[in-house]
Parts: structure tokens; sequence; C-alpha cells
């Protein structure tokens, strides 16, 4: 298992613009300025903290266990369903991920929130784009731990019909509330807020370009990138 | 007959034992299960667990019960109880098989879910699940209880409490703090040290995280703050990458250990990583080696805390005054109206301007001042980081704060009566707080200093035998006016003085008080503030927006040497011209030249048909320009009606930016700009209300809330500061609403409309409860929904009248609905 605290630099403010509904056009000086405030904020407050761990897999097929689906050797976490199947194919390896950018960044967008909500909103969003470069940072030292192995894309918990159930045994199974400080609430909210578990499978043979994004989403009828043509990659 | 933990602290030192996770883990236990259940189906290996720990030479063995509370033990098919009382029995066997003298700890860990405002456990339901531990520890037979791995300070402070209020047992906590010396939470070592010894905790410290070696700048800086036993577990160094080993053996533990002595630790441990290994070869090193490195008991100052920030009071510090409704319409109307914001702001306001304490009184006739005061206590924890004084009259408001509070608050106040003296002082003691003594009695407020010295000698006495430290009693000699007892000024000078100087306690001093009914009254405060900063004022309570009044201390601080090398001065001061003094009423702003800092392209607004100011409001608003909005708005009332200002330029200028939204030429934090400078010229309409005595404005109360177990509010919030601006009067419930608040707020305020929110998957179930339990009520309001993954088929299904895709569709709802 592996935890340790890391350092951003920049944010992708152009990622952070879309999430916001910014489609392009030419942006205030007001706003720029705006933006540049909020982005020291959130590298200031953030304290990205991430650990990850990687396990063997095994898929159970038994129809008696109802439980069957991949099993993370050394953990007590059976992962469930067709997409998490599909997802892990031919990986004989899982890295279980969880990252957060701590309480600090909730606090931050609590104080923004009274003082002026187009900061909040900016500082939300920023952070956002955050925690997902953190996860960024994370997957290329797996890559540089694991070059050998191919990699898959980063399968978050309550992805497709992986469900969110699933976020306290996950977390769990990472140590996570005492190595990072990060927890679910009864409604498997993560908390902090700005945090990200995910599931990367390992394999030595070259991974079929499974299609990530809108088929797959949860989102996919409520996404504003995707009302306005767009995608997210993620 | 529980063994006595406090004879034991008289010895040279105590061995604990090492870790039990990663024996169990040795023993085949999987990463995520629940090792307490082992407690009932394989005591065995508990039992022979300990054993090893006691041959090893552990004095105190901890119990297998870190996480056997009720949230974590959920569905494992066993109650906190019977694992609990397991936990403590196994452990009882190990020490009659090996070790008789030894004692049990009930070891206690973190709930496994964050408290409030981050998380949704509130301060009460964490109190609760650790009151049943404790209770089923102590009937067991544990003989002291110890909190450990603890990182918000608030968790803790539940932890002690139950424990306090459901067993007679001493009580062990130790912090987890990283290499930055803060907790996850952001919890500081002198905050930690300050609030466990106020509440009255027998030993303290550090565990996990890091091993002995990385630990020791945060054992220095412990040692420094805390004069109770000092107790610490390190991890066996740190884990390998690759292997997952812990990289310190044994021997190097306890040579690791040998070194940190010199801090002055009585209580020696291992967290995870260790075994009986590491815990023989500690206890042999203290065998050898002995304890008896003599350290002096460190000097802590006279200090008050929040989890994140500690302010000692060695020099002169501000408590801003603003948090008081008194001859405040604005903020009593807040009060009524439940605005937290309101207050909240007030708090951002007096922060940024300098305060180093905030006073918090929100005592107002015909509303709830204890449920008030916890709500208040709470939200301004969630934001600032200046410790609190807790301000009322009345000893339920003051107790009811000090549980919540987080950290070590300022009590304000207790007198010279007898009564006052019999009630708050327990509290004060209780809570480990600080004090403000007023130096009167049931005769009021003596005129000579003499006789305020005598009632102030009295206060410090009497908390003294209450187990007070002296030096947690600030007196406050009171400020009578000058133009009614001008001969009182001198007086009150020099009783500040003769409590400082004969004393030696620290004093405290409502400033603004002396200028009543004069003129040019901050210059009558700001000299007095600098007569009182010379005769040893330390806590002058003022408003510290007031640049004068913050002013006069920084400059105090920098001729008194206090500010090294003007440092904090400089800062404030190096470049900047000194504004004018700060006056919240539209006249004040009258004089500003708007028109010389208003820079936008007026031609563009030609569709808008508006000239004159009116013109330049609704550019200002266009352009998000917020102190612009203000100051136009200000001008606009001196020559027509505020509805007017409303209906003919705020609110059309609002329609305007809501188009450009929907289309797509405008984007989110473009659209809330011009909320926001409509949200400041509607303040300054409310303002205005307020002095001319008019009824407010209002279009209709709506009801918002993000329902039950969600924290993700700022959509929410997003909503809230749309509606406002196009005048409704919106009752925020906050996140993590239960159903039966959001009802009764709609029949309490007679709420047409209601907007709920949720953002996850998980949450929608508790919108369609709110929902349900609106619809059972037979309430005649309108319900909208919104949130990412709410879809108009779902908000049907759960019967809401409206789905709104975004803040800007919800005011057109609002609209429909109240018109």
């Amino acid at each position: 298992m592996i935890t340790e605290s890391l350092k951003l630099e920049k944010l992708n403010r152009k990622e952070a613009l879309r999430y916001l509904g910014y489609s392009g056009e030419k942006l205030d000086k007001t706003i720029e300025h705006l933006i540049d405030i909020c982005e020291e904020k959130v590298l200031t407050s953030a304290k990205p903290r991430y650990v990850y761990k990687v396990c063997n897999i095994m898929t159970t097929e038994s129809e008696i266990n109802k439980n069957h689906g991949i099993m993370v050797e050394g953990c007590n976490l059976v992962l469930t369903g067709e997409s998490i199947k599909k997802h892990l194919k031919g990986c004989d390896m899982a890295v279980l991920m969880a990252v957060t950018l701590s309480d600090s960044i909730d606090r931050l967008i609590r104080i923004t929130q009274v003082e002026d909500m187009a900061k909040a909103v900016i500082v939300d969003s920023l952070s956002s784009v955050a925690v997902e470069q953190v996860c960024d940072k994370v997957e290329h030292m797996i890559r540089q731990a694991y070059p050998d192995k191919y990699q898959t894309f980063r399968f978050g918990i309550g992805y497709g019909d992986l469900s969110i159930l699933l976020q306290k045994d996950f977390l769990n199974a990472l140590n996570a509330p005492k190595r990072i400080g990060l927890n679910v609430n009864a409604s498997c909210m993560l908390t902090p807020t700005k945090s990200v578990t995910a599931i990367i499978g390992l394999s030595d043979n070259p991974i079929e370009k499974t299609a990530r994004g809108c088929q797959t989403c949860n989102m996919r009828e409520q996404c504003n990138i995707r009302q306005k043509g767009g995608h997210c990659n993620g | 007959m529980a063994k006595d933990f406090k004879a034991l602290l008289e010895r040279e030192y105590i061995v604990l034992d090492g870790a039990m996770g990663t024996m169990l883990q040795a023993a085949g236990m999987k990463i995520g299960e629940i090792p307490e259940i082992l407690n009932i189906e394989n005591p065995q290996l508990l039992i022979s667990i300990h054993e090893k720990y006691l041959n090893a030479g552990a004095d105190i063995l901890y119990t297998n019960t870190f996480g056997a509370n009720s949230y974590k033990l959920l569905d494992c098919g066993y109650g906190v109880e019977e694992l609990v009382i397991a936990g403590v029995e196994n452990a009882r066997k190990a020490v009659e098989n090996v070790k008789p003298e030894a004692l049990v700890a009930l070891d206690i860990g973190p709930i496994g879910q964050l408290l409030e405002p981050t998380g949704t456990l509130c301060f009460e339901e964490a109190y609760e699940m650790y009151a049943e531990i404790v209770e089923a520890g102590s009937k067991a037979g544990a003989d002291v209880i110890v909190f450990e791995t603890m990182t918000d300070l608030l968790d803790i402070k539940a932890a002690v409490l139950a424990a306090k209020e459901h067993s007679s047992l001493p009580i062990m906590c130790t912090m987890t703090f990283e290499s930055n010396m803060r907790t996850f939470t952001g919890c500081m070592i002198p905050s930690m040290a300050l609030t466990l010894k106020g509440l009255g905790v027998d030993a303290l410290g550090v565990n996990c995280s890091l091993g002995p070696k990385e630990l020791e700048p945060v054992i220095e800086e412990l040692s420094k703050w805390s004069d109770k036993p000092l107790i610490v577990k390190p991890n066996a160094g740190l884990p390998d990458p690759k292997t997952n080993e812990y990289n310190v053996t044994a021997v190097q533990f306890a040579e690791y250990m040998k070194d940190l002595r010199k801090y002055g630790i009585k209580i020696f441990g291992g967290c995870c990583g260790t075994n009986p290994e590491f815990i023989e070869a500690l206890s042999n090193m203290l065998k050898v080696n002995g304890n008896k490195v003599t350290k002096q008991k460190p000097t802590i100052p006279a200090a008050i805390c929040s989890a994140t920030k500690v302010v000692s009071v060695t020099e002169p510090r501000i408590i801003g005054e603003r948090i008081n409704p008194t001859g405040k319409k604005l903020f009593k109307e807040a009060l009524v109206k439940g605005d937290i914001d309101y207050i909240l702001n007030q708090a951002l306001e007096q922060v940024q301007a300098g305060a180093d304490i905030l006073d918090v009184n929100v005592g107002l006739p015909g509303i709830d001042e204890k449920e008030m005061m916890i709500t208040v206590v709470k939200a301004l924890q969630s934001i600032v980081d200046v410790p609190l004084q807790i301000d009322s009259t009345i000893p339920e408001v003051l107790d009811a704060a000090l549980r919540v509070y987080n950290g070590k608050p300022i009590v304000n106040s207790v007198n010279g009566e007898e009564e006052s003296l019999n009630t708050i002082l327990p509290l004060v003691k209780k809570y480990g707080a600080a004090v403000v003594g007023l130096t009167l009695d049931k005769d009021g407020i003596p005129k000579k200093a003499e006789d305020r010295f005598v009632i102030a000698k009295k206060i410090v006495d009497r908390a003294v035998q209450f187990g007070i430290p002296r030096e947690d009693v600030y007196i406050d000699c009171l400020t009578l006016t000058a133009s009614a007892e001008q001969e009182g000024v001198v007086e009150t000078l020099k009783a500040v003085n003769r409590v400082k100087t004969e004393l030696g306690l620290k004093t405290v001093l409502g400033v603004s008080n002396i200028s009543f009914g004069l003129p040019n009254r901050v210059l009558v405060n700001h000299i007095f503030l600098t007569m009182a900063l010379e005769n040893g004022l330390d806590l002058p309570i003022i408003n510290p927006n007031i640049e004068e009044m913050t002013g006069a201390v920084r400059a105090f601080k920098l001729l008194k040497g206090y500010d090294k090398n003007s440092v904090d001065f400089i800062r404030h001061y190096a470049g900047k011209t000194v504004s004018k003094i700060v006056v919240d009423s539209p006249k004040a702003v009258d004089n500003v030249n708007a028109e010389a800092t208003l820079n936008i392209d007026v031609n563009s607004m030609h569709e808008s048909k508006l000239e004159g100011d009116k013109l330049k409001l609704y550019s200002a608003v266009l352009s998000g320009l917020k102190k612009e909005g203000a100051d136009y708005t200000a001008k606009l009332l001196e020559q027509v009606e505020a509805m007017e200002v409303i209906n003919e330029v705020l609110i059309p200028a609002l329609d305007k930016i809501g188009d450009d939204f929907e289309k797509g030429t405008l984007f989110l934090p473009q659209l809330i700009m011009s909320a926001s400078v409509a949200q400041s010229a509607f303040e300054v309409i409310k303002n205005y209300m307020a002095n001319s005595n008019a009824a407010p404005v209002s279009k209709g109360k709506i009801v918002i809330a993000t329902v039950k177990g969600d924290v993700h509010d700022i959509g929410k919030n997003i909503v809230k500061v749309l509606l406002e601006n196009y005048g409704y009067e919106v009752i925020d419930l906050g996140k993590d609403v239960p159903y039966q608040k959001v009802v009764d707020a709609i029949i309490e305020h007679d709420a047409k409309l209601v907007g709920l929110s949720a953002l996850m998957t998980t949450t929608l179930v508790s919108m369609k409860e709110t929902i349900q339990l609106i619809h059972d009520n037979h309430l005649d309001c309108k319900i909208m929904v919104g949130g990412a993954v709410l879809t108009p088929e779902y908000a049907e299904e759960i019967h809401a009248d409206f789905y709104s895709k975004d803040a800007k569709e919800s005011v057109d709802i609002a609209k429909k609905v109240l018109g």
C-alpha cells in the first residue's frame, strides 16, 4: 500500500471552464482575474493525498454465490456488475486507488460561498479539476512502477453498474480513512467531497480499447457537456 | 474495582502494547474485515496476542475495540455492547493469566465518518455512539479509557465528554499528526493540548501515521504546550512502497524512543507495524536507561484556540464585537429569519479587518437563543479560524455553545455575584474555557477602582477554587460612559492597571461604550483605547471594521515592541492609502465618485431604454461591478422609490443576464457575478428601508434545502442568490436537512414554494421521502427539484411539481408560482 501527499503546480483552467459551461466565448478581464485568484486559493488550500494498492484479482463465476464478481485478493472486497467485469477483462491485477484534496478544500468552498458565489463556483470547478489532476499523477506513478504492464483507464466506483454502495468497503480495503482521511457518509458520498475512488486494471497483454464515455456513463442524460455536443473523456 | 491509573502515573514510565491490526493480519485476517468480531469468534487468538504483549513488558493493554461503534459494526451480525464486553474480557483474562497488576484500557477509535460540516455526522450523534461504547466498556471492567488515532478535535471532544458523562474512568487521548504538524482535518498540536487539558483528560499524546524518528518535531511541539503526562505510540517507521513492510526494526525503534525521552514522555507504546518484539525492546531500553530525564514543566502562555488557530494572550488581541444584535435592526431581522449567512458575513468582515477573536451574542427576545447559538457557533467554526467568545447571560445557552465549540473558547461572562459565580464557573471548568470576569456584583458597578479590584480578586479566587487556572480568568473592569460619568474614566483605567500589575491577570474591556452620547465617537474611542492599552489592557472588545481602532492596536503593538521589526504594521500599511471610516449607511457612499470608476461601454446598453443613474446601475449589474452597483443604488434611492429601482432596473438587468446565460453567450460565473451585484444593490435597499422604517421588500417566501444525507450544496446556494435577487425571501435550511425540518419550515413561514436539491443517486431517495412527507401533510406548497442526477421524468415520478434544470429556471418557476 502506498500513501503519500503530493503537490500540484498548475490547474487545467480550460477544463474547469468547461465544467462551468464555458464554450469558447472571449473571457473578460474581470473573469480572468477572478480565475487567477481562485486558482491560487485552490493551490494553496488543497492538501492532495493519495493511497493505492495493487492486488491480484480473480473472477468468480459461481451462480450459487450471490456475491459473484471480481474478488480482490487479500481484501474483503468483491467487485460486482457487468461494467467492471468488462473493464477488467484480461487483467490479472487491479490497482485500487483513492485520492482526496482534503478537508481544507471543503472549507475553502464554504468560505467563498459566503464571500462571493461567483468565486465559489470557480473554486468548486477548479477543485474538481485538481482532484482529477492528482489522479493523473497517481496513474502516471503506477505506470512507472509497473512498466511491463498494460493499464486500463480509471474506472470510478459508482460508474456503470458498479454499485456506489461499495464505497465504504472499497475505502476500508485501502484503509483510506486512516491513511488519507477519506471517508464516506451514510449516503455513500465521499467526504471530504473533492475526492475520487477508482480501479485500474493491469494486464500483460495490450488492452482492447473499450468505449469509455457517454454510453456507459450514469450522467449521460443530465450531462451539460454532452447536451452541448461535447465529450468529457472521463 | 478498576485499577488505579493515576497511581500508575506516579511511576517513572509506563509501557503500552503494540499494534493489534498488524498481529491480526499476520494471523490471517483480511484487510477490510471487522477485527472486533474475533473477540467473540476467536477469543483465544486475542488472549494470546494480549499475553504476548504482557510478556514483552506492557503495563497497559488496549482492548480489541478500536472500531467497535454502531456505524462500523452495522450489519456485521453483532452488537456494540457484546463485542466491547468480549473485548474487555479477553484482555482481562490475559492480565489474570500473565500479569495481574497490568491495566486494561478500553480502546476507542474514530467513528469512521467525518463530522459536520464536511461530513454529515453531527456532534450529538458522535457523542451518542461514543457513549454506547464507554458504557459497555466500563460495565465490563476496563480500568481506563483511551481514545486514539483521532484527527478531528471536535470528534475527540465529543468522545471525551461522552466518557466523562458516562463513566468515572480516567481518560487517555492520542491524536494522529502528519509531518506538516497537523492532523488530516488541520488540527494543530497546541489546539489539541489546550482543549484536552481544559476538558480534564489524564494523559495525552500522539499515535500512528509516522515512525518515532519522524514524530520527533510533533512531540517536541506538544511538550511545549502540555504539562499532562505525555503518550507516544508511533508506527514502526514508514511503510516501504514496494513491499509494504515497515522500515524500522525493533532495536532501532527502541533507540529512537530512547532519544524521545528528553521531551518528558511518560507513556510509551507502539502502533501500526509494531509487535511484541518491539515492545520488549522498548521495555528493555526503559529498564536499562530509566526515564529520569528531567525536563522542566513548560510555561504555557494564557491562550485560547480553535482547532486550527491558537491565540495566545501575550500581547493585545482584538475581540470583534459585531456579532451582537443590540441596536442593530438588520442583525435582529437576520436572527428572526434565521439568516445565518448575514452573521457569517459579519464574521468574515471582522476577521479580514483584523479581529483575533470574535464575540458571539445572539440573544433576542422571541427567538430560541440556545438553538440559535448552537447553529451560529457551528456555522462560524465551519468558515473562520479565529477563536470565539461565547456571550450570553443564560447558563443553558453557554452550556450548549461550550459543548459544540471546537477548541478552547472564552465565556462572556461571570461577575462577582454569588449566583453568577456558582452557575458560570462550573461550566467554565467543565468545558475548559477561559472566562471574562466583570467587576460588578449585586450592588452594581463600584465607582472606585479599589472596589472593582476587590471584586476582580474575589472572582479569580473563586475560579481557582473551582479548579480553573488563574491565567484563564480575564478581568473586565468595565467602561462607563464619559459623557455621563467623566470621573469614572480614570477609575476604569486605574482598575485595569491594578488588576494587571497586582493580580497578574489578563484584562478585557468593551471600549465603544466610552463615547456614548458624544459627537465624533471614533476619536474618543480610539484615544481611550490607546490609554487603556498603555494601562495594561490585553483584550479590547471593539469594532475592528473601524480602521482607527484596529490601527491604534497595530500602532501600539509596534511602539511597544510586540510587533518585532514592525513586520505586521508594514504588511498592513506599506504602500496603502488609509481608507476613511466605513459606516454602513447608504448616505456614506454618496460622495464616492462612481462615474470615475464605472468603466463600461454604456452604448452597448442602448436596448434597455434607461438613462441617467438607472442606466448606470443597469450597466453595473450587467458588467458584474459590485461596488458601483451599490453606489448607484444608493444614489437612485434618493431620487425614486425602492420598488422602482427593483422593477425597472434590477429585474430587467437580471432578466437580460438570464437570457444570455440561456443562450450560452454568458457562462455561470458571469451570471453569478451579475447576481452578486444585484445582491449588493438589494443590501443597500434593505438598509435604506430599515433606516426609514419602511416595510421590507418581498415577493414571497421560498424554502430551499439540500436533502438529508447530501452535503453538496453549491447548486442550491446559486439558486438562493438568484431567487433573492428577484426579490423573493429565501429561507435557506442548508444541507443534509431532515425531512421534517423542511415540512416545519414550510408551515412556519407559510411558504408557497419549496426547492429541494440532491446531487447523488443515493440521496434522491431522501428527496422522494421529503416530498412524500410534504404531501402527507397536505401542504399548499409547490415543490421544485433540481440536482445533477435528476431528470424531468424522475421529478415527475416522485411527485415534484417542477423540475428545474438550472438556477435560471428556478427563477422562472418562482415567477410562475409566486408572480
